[in-house]
């Protein structure tokens, strides 16, 4: 035992001088390095999402260098310079704070997935004019008249009032001209839930020859979905929305409605947001009682990163490239774009160029819209919500064409 | 101001001066925009801990919940902000208004409320007013940005101005707590801590000086919640309400010190930093870690210093100077009672007192005079009722029947400060001090209880020292006296609101023979000065010697009253005291 250990150890203290050799050695070989900033949750409740984000960055960091860098910039490497926001917005804005202090090289960065903590980091990053990109979807992120914040997700309002147009498009397709006409939603009562049905209580169902049966509402955590489930049952809607927010709480109605022996395949239901596709929830739902919902969501890599998905898997172990991961991967690559597009590491000029990216290329590629334009309040023209169907244990991209692996199965009830 | 508090204010004033200086000369040095922001929160929370203390420091009222202070600053500045687009520069002072409207209004109800029934009412309001903001739908207001003329909006580029902004808005709180410190306010907060029902008896308003030290220690805490709310930018209800920020002003408080000036300086100016340092080296490492280190550094000193960082260096290093002993001169204008009674005239009258507790009728139908300038005698065996008589006489039970007046003025149905107000002047079977407090102050209290102003409340004081045989001692700390100077005390803290009767709960309690003729002396004196006295005492021979009439209450009723000599040949008066049994053998 101690001869191995000595002999590991005499292993270790070689392959660190080799490193430490070969690293000298790239650092003479390329001119400089540019830095970007990735602030996510890497602990606390949300610390599975950024860790998420993380894998998605850190592989088109590599895929970035390992290309050649910048090449605008001599070739340049590219860094990231993790931060994490922890478990509120005050120690996101503080953790913003340090960021931007510490590390005043940045040209850019992006995060912080959930909605409270980018606002409260783009204040900070928004003041010293930084360039940030983000996922988050509360429309406030980009309503403050800030010049330096890039939201690439349609914003939770927009994707309010796409959804239902999306869902009789979806219906129709998939059985031929058919149109739904009466639906049901159940959800709880946060904030970004209150705000996205006061959107589906509207006039805009109405108009689309749609009328709500059944208005569930619940306050988080859920205990017990019965009742609800009863009555939702009796108004015999043709499809059904999940407005809930976390994983428990998806599990949980899921599993009711398979005990009310309303699988998918008696009644079409859709969930919205990313915790509706994640690992977590196959693990404590199952395979069969997820199998036939459907997920809207702001991006999923489609047929067009089949190649990036699979080395993605192969490099995590993650069982898919999803919502998370992906927007983490993109968010880099524009900024290398900027980079390339400016030639000097200059945080101002990095946004003046990000504002000036009208692309349908490169980049671009990574949306399900496969376009990459910012308007002046800084979202993304042309952001649409793009839909997975849980297929045997996995989320498969139905929706639009341009991701799509595979066609919308919507059942004849 | 207190006496001899000048030169304390005066040397504590350049401290802040030298102190101040000395910090924002080190932030002009600090060019890392985060450490710029460390130095900013340190006198944010300096100020929240200064302003708590004003409360919980020197007032005793420990208040798990001041959070609902520092929010609605925070929140006013806020909202003021966002749909009045007005200037935290106004938001601030308007947010401490409001802080001092809540105050009232917090305080009314709860300082019902005693002690950890206290502690845990004020911990209600901070999470009821979280929930309440969260409804409304205030869960993440951001301070809108200006980007023209930002200054005039509390906003800077440059973070060396925010960090000047919160140590001017420090010095002010500071400069308050000195003021309070060094005046009646900081002496009557003092006595209610140590001693709630003692400060009372002495004649302070109880209620109303922690009703001021809430509302200016509340407006303090807004002020501090407001400009926190303009460096965090980004305001939610756990930031500025949560459980943590109540936490925070408790903490660097005892940390640093409670009651005292610097204590909350010194505990922010460490543990702010400590915190903020630990969150940002070993936080990205190993997340959460931060927190245990923070809570055993906090554990570790605690323990080494209970009474906070300030008071363990200033025992240890600046022992103060034995004080200089008062001037004679001092005593000389002590003002005296306005129409004091001719001697022998009727003085007091009580009639037909009676209490019960459920079926005990501990006090039943008790009826006597008092003349002025008499020495009065309550004797009587354990359970008598003696005290409980005295308790009703000055408001501290109520009674179920009879009247008692003084001076033509009923003495029933008030305040314990009323009635010292009305010049009764009550000692304690049990000292009760003020341990901490120098002699002359324990003694000041009774003065200021009896609405004097500073000047006569120093002279009176220090004549009734005088009276009582005390002036050496009177830089000596309460908690250092014997029992025989402590009961003096006592007796001076009476007298020194130069009262119109004294009532004198068992003085010689616990005294030893010569001790208690010392005792003795002092009140023959004050009986030749002309003051009146009523005593409650069982060891008969002291009473023989200087009570001019006895009254002898057995199972709460008047047994006999008169001349002593009369009163303990009485039969029944034996009985009472020594049985039957003795009073058969006496007839024999």
């Amino acid at each position: 035992m101690t001869d191995l250990s000595r002999r590991s150890t005499v292993g270790l203290g070689l392959a660190a001088g080799a490193a430490a050799l070969s690293s000298r050695r790239a650092r003479a070989q390329t001119p400089s390095e540019v830095k970007i900033a990735m602030l996510v949750p890497l602990s606390g409740p949300w610390a599975r999402q950024g860790i998420l984000e993380q894998m998605g960055a850190r592989l088109a960091i590599e895929d970035i260098n390992a290309a050649g860098g910048i090449k605008s910039m001599g070739g340049a490497r590219m860094k990231l310079i993790e931060y994490d926001t922890q478990d509120s917005s005050e120690k996101a804005k503080d953790a913003a704070q340090r960021m931007v202090a510490q590390e005043p090289d940045l040209v850019g960065g992006f995060g912080c997935w959930l909605s409270s903590f980018t606002l409260a980091a783009t204040e900070v990053t928004e003041r010293v004019s930084l360039p940030w990109l983000t996922l988050s979807y509360s429309d406030a992120i980009t309503g403050r008249g800030f010049k330096h914040v890039f939201q690439s997700s349609p914003t939770a309002d927009k994707q309010a009032d796409e959804l239902l147009p999306m869902i009789v498009e979806l219906a129709g397709r998939a059985r031929s001209g058919w149109k739904p006409t009466k639906f049901a939603y159940i959800g709880d009562n946060t904030a970004s839930s209150v705000s996205f049905m006061k959107s589906i209580r509207g006039p805009a169902a109405a108009a689309l020859g749609l009328t709500l049966v059944a208005d569930e509402v619940y306050t988080p955590p859920l205990s017990d979905a019965t009742t609800m489930i009863q009555h939702i049952r009796s108004t015999k809607p043709d499809f059904l929305g999940f407005q809930s927010t976390n994983v428990p709480d998806d599990k949980l109605l899921v599993d009711k409605f398979a005990e009310f022996n309303l699988k998918s395949d008696k009644l079409p239901k859709i969930g919205g947001g990313g915790h509706w596709a994640v690992p977590e929830l196959l693990n404590v739902a199952g395979a069969e009682n997820l199998e036939g919902i459907l997920v809207a969501l702001a991006n999923w890599p489609g047929k067009r990163q089949a190649d990036l998905e699979k080395r993605f898997m192969a490099k995590t172990g993650e069982p898919w490239f999803g919502h998370d991961s992906i927007f983490a991967y993109v968010h880099v690559m524009i900024l290398k774009e900027a980079l390339e597009r400016t030639g000097v590491a200059d945080r101002v000029k990095v946004s003046e160029a990000i504002h000036a990216l009208d692309m349908t290329d490169g980049p671009a590629l990574f949306f399900p819209d496969g376009t990459l334009k910012y308007d002046e309040k800084g979202r993304r023209v042309g952001a649409k919500l793009c839909v997975v169907q849980w297929r045997k244990g996995k989320p498969v991209p139905v929706y639009p064409p341009s991701i799509a692996t595979s066609e919308v199965i919507w059942p004849k009830i | 101001m207190r006496y001899g508090s000048a030169p304390r204010l005066k040397k504590d004033l350049i401290t802040l001066g030298i102190v101040s200086v000395a910090y924002l000369a080190a932030s002009a040095f600090v060019s890392n925009s985060y450490y710029q922001l460390i130095m900013t929160l340190v006198p944010i929370w300096a100020l929240f801990g200064v302003s708590w203390n004003i409360l919980s420091g020197y007032g005793g009222q420990l208040s798990f919940g001041h959070a609902s202070f520092f929010g609605i600053g925070a929140y006013v500045v806020t909202l003021a902000l966002v749909y009045w687009n007005l200037t935290p520069w106004f938001g601030i002072p308007l947010g401490m208004i409001v802080a001092a409207g809540a105050a009232i209004l917090i305080g009314l109800p709860t300082f019902r409320l005693k002690g950890h029934y206290f502690a845990l009412s004020m911990l209600a309001y901070p999470l009821a007013i979280l929930y309440f903001l969260q409804y409304l739908g205030f869960q993440e207001m951001s301070l809108p940005m200006h980007r023209e003329n930002p200054a005039a909006f509390l906003e800077f580029t440059n973070p060396h101005y925010y960090t000047l902004v919160g140590v001017v808005l420090l010095i002010l709180g500071v400069f308050v707590s000195m003021l309070v410190e060094n005046s009646r306010f900081g002496l009557a907060l003092l006595s209610i801590r140590q001693n709630e029902l003692a400060a009372e008896a002495a004649g302070i308003d109880t209620k109303l000086w922690k009703m001021r030290a809430l509302v200016v220690s509340g407006m303090l805490a807004a002020a501090a919640g407001g400009f926190y709310a303009c460096v965090l930018l980004v305001v939610t209800p756990d930031s500025v309400f949560g459980m943590l920020v109540s936490a925070q002003a408790v903490v660097v408080t005892l940390f640093g010190g409670v009651a005292s000036i610097w204590g909350p300086v010194i505990g922010a100016a460490i543990l702010v930093p400590l915190a903020e340092s630990l969150n940002a080296e070993l936080g990205n490492i190993l997340p959460g870690i931060q927190g245990v280190v923070y809570g055993v550094a906090i554990i570790a000193i605690m323990l080494a210093s209970p009474d906070g960082l300030f008071w363990t260096i200033r025992d240890k290093y600046f022992i103060p100077k034995p004080p200089a002993p008062l001037p004679r001169s001092l005593a000389a204008n002590a003002p005296s009672i306005a129409q004091p009674a001719a001697a022998g005239s009727l003085l007091m009258k009580v009639e037909g007192l009676s209490k019960t507790f459920g079926g005990l009728r501990a006090v039943s139908g008790v009826t006597f005079d008092v003349r002025a300038g008499e020495i009065l005698g309550i004797i009587g065996p354990n359970g008598a009722g003696k005290t409980t008589l005295f308790n009703l006489l000055n408001g501290v039970l109520s009674a179920n029947e009879g009247t008692a007046v003084l001076g033509g003025q009923s003495m029933l149905g008030k305040k314990v400060h009323a009635v010292a107000r009305m010049g009764v002047g009550r000692t304690f079977q049990v000292v009760r001090s003020f341990p901490r407090l120098p002699l002359l102050d324990n003694v000041i209290v009774g003065a200021y209880g009896a609405g004097f102003t500073d000047t006569d409340a120093i002279a009176s004081a220090a004549h009734a020292l005088e009276r009582v045989g005390l002036s050496d001692q009177a830089g000596t700390p309460a908690g250092q006296l014997t029992n025989k100077q402590l009961r003096l005390m006592e007796l001076a803290r009476a007298l020194a609101g130069a009262p119109r009767v004294l009532l004198l709960d068992e003085t010689l309690a616990g005294l030893g023979r010569d001790e208690c003729d010392d005792v003795l002396d002092v009140l023959q004196r004050l009986r030749t000065e002309g003051t009146t006295v009523v005593i409650i005492e069982h060891t008969m021979h002291a009473m023989m010697r200087i009570a001019d009439r006895f009254v002898v209450l057995d199972h709460g009723r008047v047994l006999a009253s008169g001349l002593p000599r009369d009163v303990v040949e009485n039969r029944s008066v034996i009985e009472a005291y020594l049985g039957k049994k003795w009073a058969a053998k006496q007839d024999a």
